[in-house]
Formats: structure tokens, C-alpha cells, sequence
């Protein structure tokens, strides 16, 4: 996911470049009141195992290996902000030593893999882990957080590649950076972390917290998630809101095209999808509500109740693994790491 | 000079038929990564152009060049700028084989891989050169490809510049005297050591398995090795850094950073701005210019 110097064009590498410093400034201010002076050794200690962990090599199936990032195991161990700037010293070092993602690329490498990861990882560990984890339920949680938290940085990469046909072409439409567009970009970084990376991250992340739980559990000890849990809930709202723009994009995302368009593609539907298509008729096809005239209102409403459902099942799936846990399993007590 | 210990891994105490355990192969690879280290240490001391510069010079100016670089859109200009990095690289001492074989070797061929759909008429449609079925290749398309390859390049070869000519108290220094907080520069300095440690340890951790082994062993097992050796890396990590803390304190550190600014640019550094100066502007002049796209 490193992504070097000739892929971004200047408005997008100028721009993450910009937009990471405040979050770095944020961020130290956030890790100087918690671990004061302690923060050199442990930043760059937590920085050298960011680094370290992408040496080993994860036998995964075939044969092959694969290796993980591991920005969401140092937020779970030292919150978030401590993560966004242990990743970035890593991402920064392995740039400027090891030549390893581009210069001009810093920001954004470090706005995927040590702002998006990070963070996102984390607020869906708390988010399934609850305040009083369970050790089966920790474990799950940091497998799915690790999961999520790549995905979207994957998906977040594969963004800034698709914008950049649209930002910088010449006059006749070609593309003066990363040629893909959002339809090829989005999907092809989406889908090799889904089904290779993404898994690797969320395997090493499971297995590295179960052995802490079983041996140094003191490591894992979470800070109350209510302060937290009030910005995640604020950027979620935001993030909702903010879906209608989603209605702008032009075309269908690829590999999600309908049989007709399919037929206007090849000239045929095939037999298999013809057969498939009217299996299942969805409530609010294309995220339009049949209820609501305004397109704009009904993508909006239908992200609402989307992620209402999601959320509920995600809900309901922590509240039955917290009823499987031991009640009598080891309460966290609360620490300011994070 | 290299020490000795960085060529362990590559002492091959043995040989086996087949394949490479995995253990052996990551030990390999990080003996490799701590071996490069050192030897562009030994490289960014030896008597160059750019290892004769201010560290802060050098760092602004590759960067403005990296900043240009991208402004930069036609291919004959792009091919400029892959042939100054190798100027520089010669001018600097280094061998030009080994700096062209590691650009294209890492950027230059993700490159290649990366760009190679571009293209094609299934990306990029327009006149079809070369016909592979759906597959096909168009003129637009090849332009793309090319024009992103000779990207790469070009900013993996000014960023290789500066890691093989510039050592790393140098650039923590330079980093230092530009405003990066004393804090932030400790933080990098520390990182670096403590990256070199933890990578021999875990170079270690393979090597003492693979000398246990009599087979490369499973997948299975050989993942619950990995992530059982990652957690213990994550708790000496922790444990490492109070230790680090502790000998901070007991040497009277109260806090305050000492600062590493420690430089003086020379007429040679002002020869340098002004020939970056003019060369840069002379490389978006003619590529506006002379080579539209």
C-alpha cells in the first residue's frame, strides 16, 4: 500500500501532504498530556515494531506469504493517537532509509495506513469489544477491527488513485498520473485486500492479541470508551450526510453492472446471470426509496437506513458474543495510553 | 567499513536441497535490509557532489526536484530527468549500474506491472497498435503507460539519491535546523536504532529456528511461530522503551532536546541552489514549451 512518487499528482500529494501536519500537531499534543516524557522511547519503540512487523513473513495459503501493516495492533495497544504518529515515524523512515514510498507521497501514505487504519481500526474494536471484553470477544473484535481498518485504508488509496485521471489530464482526456479511474481503482485495491491482504492483517492481529491476553494482559488495557465514541458517532454523522455526493459520479461502478448493461457491453446476457438476476428483488434498488421522488433525499435516506441495519446487526452480533463470554473473565481497568 | 556481523545471513552455514524454509528466507531478507543500511552509511561518506553538500540543501533541493519532477509531463523531458539522476548518481560516486538496477528494479517494475492495463484498449481507447484480442494495445495508451513509468522512475531515483548520499545523523540534522521540533527529531533518531536492534533480533529468532529444523515445517506451524514471535517482539518493544526511559533518566535527561543544528553552507552549496534553480526552471520551460502534451 506504499504508494511512491509519480502516481499522485500535486493537488492530491500537495493537499494529504498539508493536511497531515495539523493531525500530527493534534496528535502529539493528545500524546504529550497522557504519556509526557515517556513519549520518545515509546513512539519510536512502538515505531520500530510498526516497522519490524512488516519483515516477517505470514505463511498463508498456497505456498505463498503475505505480511501485515499492523497500525491497527499498536492502536488497540496504545490508542489511536499514539499509532497515527508511531505509523507515520515508521512510514517516514522506511521512505527516507530504506527507499521504501515515495517523497512527495509522505501524506498520503501516512493519511491511509496511519490516520484511516489506525483510527478506524480502533473505534470498531471498541465499537465490538464493548468496555469489559470477554477474551473471545477481544480476539474477534481485533480480527474484525484489523480487517476493517485495512479495507479502508485500501479503499481510501484506491480513491486518491481513481481521482487522478479526473484531476490532471491533458486536453485530449489523457490521464498525466495514475491512468485508473474510480470504477477500476476503487475496486481493484478494495478486492485484493478483501480477500488477501485484509485477511493476513486480521489473522496476525488475532493471533498477536490472543498471546498478549494470555501472557502480558496488562498491554491491552483500554481507556472508557464514552469520550471516544462521541467523535466516532460526530464523523459518522458527517460521513452520512455527505453520501449524496455519491449521486455526482457518472456510470455504474465496475463489476457492478446490471444485465442490461451487460447486454450492451457484449451484445448477450449471459445464460448463468439471466437465470440469477430475478432470484432476489432488493427493497430499495440503485438506493432509491420508492417512497421519496427527490433522488438526493432518497441516496440520503437510504445511507441512513443502511447503516442503521448495519449497525443493528453488528449490535446484535457483540451482544450475543458478550453473552457467550465468562462472565467471569478479567475486567479491563482503564488506563490513559490512548 | 561494514562489520562483520552484517553479513551473517549471508554466511549460508549450510546448503539444502529445494527450496528455502521460510524461516531462512526472512532471515535473508533482513539480514539484506540491515546489510543496505550500513553499506549506504559507507556509500553517503564517501567524497561526491551530493554527499558533499549541505544536508539541508540537499534535502530542500531533491525535494523541489521530486515537486518538479511531477510537473513535468512530457516524455522527453521525463527521459531528461531519468538521466540526471543517473548523472548525479555518478557525479556522487555511486555506481551507475547498481542505482539504474535499483530503480528499476523496485519502482521501475511495479511500474511496468501497474501501468501495463493502461495501456490497453480496455483502459485507454484510441488507435490500436499491437492487436491481442481484447487485450490490445493503443497508441494513447502506450503514451500513458510510459509517461507513468518514467514518473516512477524518476521519483525513485532522486529519492534514492538522497538515501544513498546522505547519512542518517546528517539528515536528522538537517531535519533539525529546518524546524522539525527537537522532539520529533529525537523520536526518528531513536526509531532508527531501536529498527536495527529489534531487525537482528528477529533475524536471530529465524536463523535459531531454522537451525532447529530438520523440514521447513507447515504453514500452520509455521504461522503460530510468527505470531506467537510478533507478540513477544510487541512486549520486549514495550518493555524496551522502559528500559530506555529508565537510562534516559539515570544519564539526567530532564526533558529539553539538545539540538543537533550543526551547519554551514559554503559557496559550493550556492553554486548548487543556483544551478538547481536554473535547471528546474529550464526543465518546466522546455517541457511547456518545446514539448506540449
Amino acid at each position: 500500500m506504499h504508494i511512491p512518487d509519480g502516481y499522485l499528482g500535486p493537488q492530491t500529494y500537495a493537499a494529504l501532504d498539508v493536511a497531515i501536519i495539523p493531525i500530527w500537531v493534534i496528535a502529539s499534543t493528545r500524546i504529550k498530556k497522557t504519556l509526557k516524557a515517556k513519549q520518545v522511547p515509546l513512539m519510536a519503540l512502538a515505531a520500530a515494531f510498526s516497522f519490524v512487523i512488516m519483515m516477517f513473513n505470514v505463511p498463508v495459503v498456497g505456498g505463498s506469504t503475505g505480511h501485515a501493516v499492523g497500525a491497527v495492533l499498536i492502536a488497540i495497544l496504545l490508542g489511536p493517537w499514539a499509532a497515527c504518529i508511531s505509523v507515520s515515524i515508521a512510514l517516514v523512515v522506511q521512505a527516507l532509509v530504506f527507499g521504501d514510498g515515495g517523497i512527495t507521497a509522505i501524506g498520503a501514505n501516512c493519511v491511509n495506513m496511519a490516520i484511516i487504519m489506525p483510527f478506524v481500526g480502533y473505534y470498531v474494536y471498541r465499537l465490538v469489544a464493548g468496555d469489559r471484553p470477554g477474551h473471545g470477544r477481544r480476539i474477534t473484535a481485533a480480527g474484525i477491527a484489523a480487517y476493517v481498518g485495512i479495507v479502508t485504508a485500501a479503499i481510501a488509496a484506491g480513491v486518491e488513485f481513481g481521482l487522478q485521471p479526473l484531476l490532471a489530464h491533458t486536453a485530449s482526456g489523457q490521464a498525466l498520473y495514475s491512468p485508473y479511474p474510480l470504477s477500476v481503482a476503487v475496486p481493484a485495491m478494495a478486492f485484493e485486500h478483501l480477500l488477501f491482504f485484509g485477511p493476513v492483517e486480521a489473522v496476525v492481529t488475532m493471533g498477536i492479541v490472543a498471546v498478549l491476553a494470555r501472557q502480558d494482559s496488562a498491554l491491552l488495557r483500554m481507556k472508557p470508551a464514552a469520550k471516544p465514541l462521541r467523535w466516532l458517532w460526530a464523523a459518522f454523522a458527517c460521513l452520512v450526510l455527505l453520501t449524496p455526493i455519491g449521486t455526482l459520479a457518472q456510470g455504474t461502478a465496475w463489476g457492478e453492472w446490471g444485465a442490461q448493461q451487460i447486454k450492451a457491453t457484449l451484445g448477450y446476457i449471459p445464460a448463468g446471470l439471466e437465470k440469477a438476476g430475478g432470484l432476489w428483488t432488493s427493497a430499495m434498488p440503485d438506493y432509491a426509496p420508492s417512497f421519496i421522488a427527490n433522488p438526493l433525499v432518497g441516496y440520503l435516506v437510504a445511507a441512513v437506513l443502511g447503516s442503521a441495519l448495519v449497525i443493528g446487526v453488528t449490535w446484535a452480533v457483540g451482544r450475543l458474543l458478550a453473552r457467550n463470554n465468562d462472565d467471569s473473565a478479567p475486567t479491563v481497568p482503564p488506563t490513559d495510553a490512548a | 567499513m561494514i562489520p562483520a556481523l552484517a553479513h551473517i545471513s549471508d554466511a549460508a552455514p549450510r546448503k539444502r536441497s529445494g527450496p528455502r524454509s521460510l524461516a531462512r528466507r526472512t532471515a535473508d531478507a533482513i539480514g539484506h535490509a540491515v546489510a543496505e543500511v550500513l553499506e549506504n552509511d559507507e556509500l553517503a561518506s564517501s567524497a561526491g557532489l551530493m554527499q558533499s553538500l549541505d544536508p539541508r540543501i540537499k534535502l530542500v533541493s531533491v525535494l523541489v526536484f521530486s515537486v518538479v519532477a511531477s510537473f513535468v509531463h512530457s516524455l522527453p523531458m521525463l527521459l531528461v530527468l531519468i538521466v540526471a539522476t543517473m548523472a548525479l548518481a555518478a557525479a556522487s560516486r555511486v555506481s551507475v549500474a547498481s542505482f539504474a538496477r535499483k530503480v528499476w528494479s523496485s519502482a521501475g517494475f511495479f511500474g511496468l506491472l501497474l501501468s501495463a492495463p493502461a495501456a490497453t484498449a480496455w483502459i485507454t481507447p484510441g488507435e490500436i497498435l499491437v492487436s491481442l484480442g481484447p487485450l490490445s494495445i493503443t497508441a494513447p495508451g502506450l503514451v500513458i503507460a510510459t509517461r507513468l513509468i518514467a514518473r516512477v522512475a524518476v521519483g525513485a531515483g532522486f529519492g534514492l539519491l538522497v538515501v544513498w548520499t546522505t547519512r542518517w545523523t546528517d539528515l536528522l540534522r538537517a531535519l533539525s535546523a529546518m524546524g522539525v521540533s527537537d522532539l520529533v527529531v529525537a523520536t526518528l533518531a531513536m526509531t532508527q536504532k531501536q529498527i536495527m536492534s529489534l531487525l537482528r533480533t528477529v533475524e536471530n529468532m529465524h536463523l535459531a529456528r531454522e537451525s532447529r529444523m530438520l523440514s521447513g515445517g507447515t504453514a500452520r506451524d509455521n504461522r503460530g511461530w510468527v505470531i506467537e514471535r510478533m507478540a513477544f517482539v510487541a512486549r520486549r518493544s514495550m518493555k524496551t522503551a522502559d528500559d530506555v526511559y529508565d537510562a534516559m533518566l539515570s544519564r539526567g535527561f530532564s526533558g529539553a532536546m539538545p539540538s543537533l543544528v550543526d551547519l554551514h553552507a559554503t559557496t559550493r552549496d550556492l553554486a548548487w541552489v543556483i544551478a538547481s534553480v536554473a535547471a528546474c526552471v529550464l526543465a518546466l520551460g522546455v517541457d511547456r514549451m518545446v514539448f506540449p502534451v
